[in-house]
């Protein structure tokens, strides 16, 4: 079998506004569309996923919040209906996915060999997170893809930041262990929304962009200083900072997606591709992609 | 009198798929004695706080008459499903989104299918209600801080007083909240840390002592020292809703979660 490899790894937000914008048939809730950069962004991510041709997406979801290790779907085939308990006004989205639980087992198996706890989730009748569909169908709405879905262990919340990072740095490295010894090409998807300050109330029409702008001007600014690094490619200089900013910007991606995805891609200092950013009540939202095929980083199909 | 009665209970699911665990069998007994109590009080509707249904955005209220389906918990999938069959008082929760607007506090009403109700709910539902009276069931808001969740309660109870309705008010959630990270035998489940046992059993005293100004001094480092789940607002919830104090309180159970705190008290209304 040939060794599998990472081609891409995409940041790909999850606010659902974007999925109630766009009014794809699985979701129920209408509307007279709204955050079309951010939407826009998608539409460009999901073209290059087109050329990339992977065989799995690989996606860690800061909503499958675990306590006890790093939990992976295990599912062969889930379906069901996901409502958001934080927006149910706007997602409420029949979904069916198909899980690449070879993969996801192996994820499983190297988690635990890197000294993790993980877990396999094999009850049929879990409701898969709404960060995980929404980032998903951003990314693939054909859903013609198999799914890896990976929990987002609480660690950087019970103990301290940069334990609970280095346990997404080692579970991302299991990860990328796991997908070379399957044999799959393999896209990384971290479900995150950068700066995370938001309003505390909802327009009466959500999607009326004329109060949608962001929440706070010093966690743009830290958001503009982020996607700056990542666009000239020094990785290494936006892990330095990345604790300040999870700090000062109250930024999402503490929950471990971002450094998961980094950890697994190996940490490669290549320019990012930004697809777009937005705000969604507030929050920062980017799309950005780090293409290793374009890179020479990865083969292409 | 409209509170006829006040629990607070555990929101995890563990003492109810697996009663028969030694360490968790008291918490199971705990809340048999408590669902007793809670059905010779007579209430018309139990007014439940569960710190597990998160909102960030407004305080919700479920107002869907008939909820069900079955639920299956995010960490504890792998020992069974959660079932449930919740009736709700939807003229009482429809009042509570109505009066939230003179408390200043906005409020949104949940009226969906397939909304996912949490873990805490259920399990309350379950084990304490379980002559089904109707419920009021409402979210806990992460910005709110326990003088807002203090007056949530005051003004669902307000509410129900003048319907003229006889109130069961519950706050689902742990005490300490330190956990075992690691698999462990679960025979062998105890107070994580020494510490954190010395505090909940203070807390406890107190609960029954009626000591509520030093239950009220106390709570923020017991938050803190003792990691209590979600700053112990469901402790003020009950405060709240028992117009600021009690007369003592009855422990039906005390125990470990996988290493969290868990309790079953019923307090005295004044």
């Amino acid at each position: 079998m040939k060794q599998g490899e990472i081609i891409a790894g995409f940041l790909a937000p999850h606010p659902p506004h974007l999925v109630y914008g766009e009014n794809p048939p699985q979701n129920e809730p209408r509307s007279e569309g709204g955050w079309e950069p951010l939407r826009w962004a998608y539409e460009r991510a999901r073209r290059s996923l087109e050329r990339l041709k992977p065989d799995v997406l690989l996606v860690h979801s800061p909503h499958w919040q675990t306590q006890l290790g790093h939990h992976f779907l295990g599912v062969s085939k889930l379906s069901g209906k996901s409502v958001d308990p934080i927006f149910p006004n706007l997602f409420r989205y029949s979904f069916s996915l198909d899980v690449d639980v070879e993969l996801a087992e192996a994820c499983c198996r190297e988690a635990q060999a890197a000294g993790l706890t993980a877990k396999m989730m094999r009850n049929p009748k879990f409701r898969v997170d709404y960060g995980t569909i929404t980032t998903l169908h951003m990314m693939r709405p054909q859903w013609d893809i198999p799914v890896v879905g990976i929990s987002a262990n609480n660690s950087p919340y019970y103990l301290t930041t940069k334990e609970g990072l280095e346990e997404m740095d080692r579970l991302g490295k299991a990860t990328r262990r796991a997908i070379e010894r399957t044999g799959r090409r393999a896209v990384v998807l971290a479900s995150n929304t950068l700066c995370h300050y938001h309003f505390h109330e909802e327009p009466a029409i959500p999607e009326d962009m004329s109060c949608e702008h962001p929440q706070s001007y010093a966690g743009y600014k830290w958001d503009m200083r982020m996607l700056d690094l990542m666009r000239s490619g020094k990785t290494r200089e936006m892990f330095e900072i990345l604790p300040q900013f999870i700090d000062e910007a109250f930024a999402e991606v503490k929950s471990g997606a971002f450094t998961w995805m980094f950890a697994a891609m190996g940490y490669p200092q290549i320019p990012g591709e930004l697809h777009g950013y937005g705000t969604v009540i507030g929050t920062g939202n980017a799309v950005v992609e780090w293409n290793l095929v374009d890179r020479g980083l990865a083969t292409a199909a | 009198m409209t509170v006829v009665s006040a629990f607070l209970v555990p929101g995890s699911p563990l003492p109810y798929l697996r009663p028969d665990n030694p360490p968790w069998r008291p918490i199971a007994e705990g809340y048999e004695a408590a669902a007793q109590r809670l059905k010779a009080s007579d209430p018309d509707v139990v007014i439940a706080y569960s710190t597990q249904w998160i909102a960030v955005l407004d305080a919700l209220w479920q107002t869907r008459g008939r909820v069900q389906g079955v639920h299956v918990d995010e960490n504890w999938h792998d020992l069974g499903d959660l079932p449930f069959d919740l009736a709700v008082d939807t003229p009482l929760a429809m009042a509570c989104v109505a009066g939230c607007r003179s408390i200043g506090v906005n409020a949104k009403s949940v009226d969906y299918d397939d909304f996912p109700i949490d873990t805490g709910t259920i399990v309350m539902s379950a084990l304490l209600n379980k002559q089904r009276t109707p419920l009021v069931i409402t979210a806990n808001n992460l910005y709110h801080d326990p003088a807002a969740t203090e007056r949530l309660a005051k003004l669902a109870v307000d509410q129900a007083a003048s319907q003229g309705k006889r109130v069961a008010l519950v706050g689902i959630g742990a005490l300490s909240g330190s956990i075992f990270r690691d698999e462990i035998d679960i025979a062998t489940d105890k107070i994580r840390d020494a510490a954190d046992d010395a505090w909940n059993r203070r807390m406890l005293d107190l609960m029954v002592a009626g000591a509520v100004d030093e239950l009220r001094q106390c709570a923020p480092a017991f938050a803190q020292e003792a990691r209590a789940d979600m700053g112990f607002k469901h402790f003020f919830w009950l405060l709240g809703g028992l117009g600021g104090g009690f007369a003592g309180a009855k422990l039906h159970a005390y125990g470990p979660v996988y290493g969290s705190g868990a309790a079953i008290v019923e307090l005295i209304p004044s």
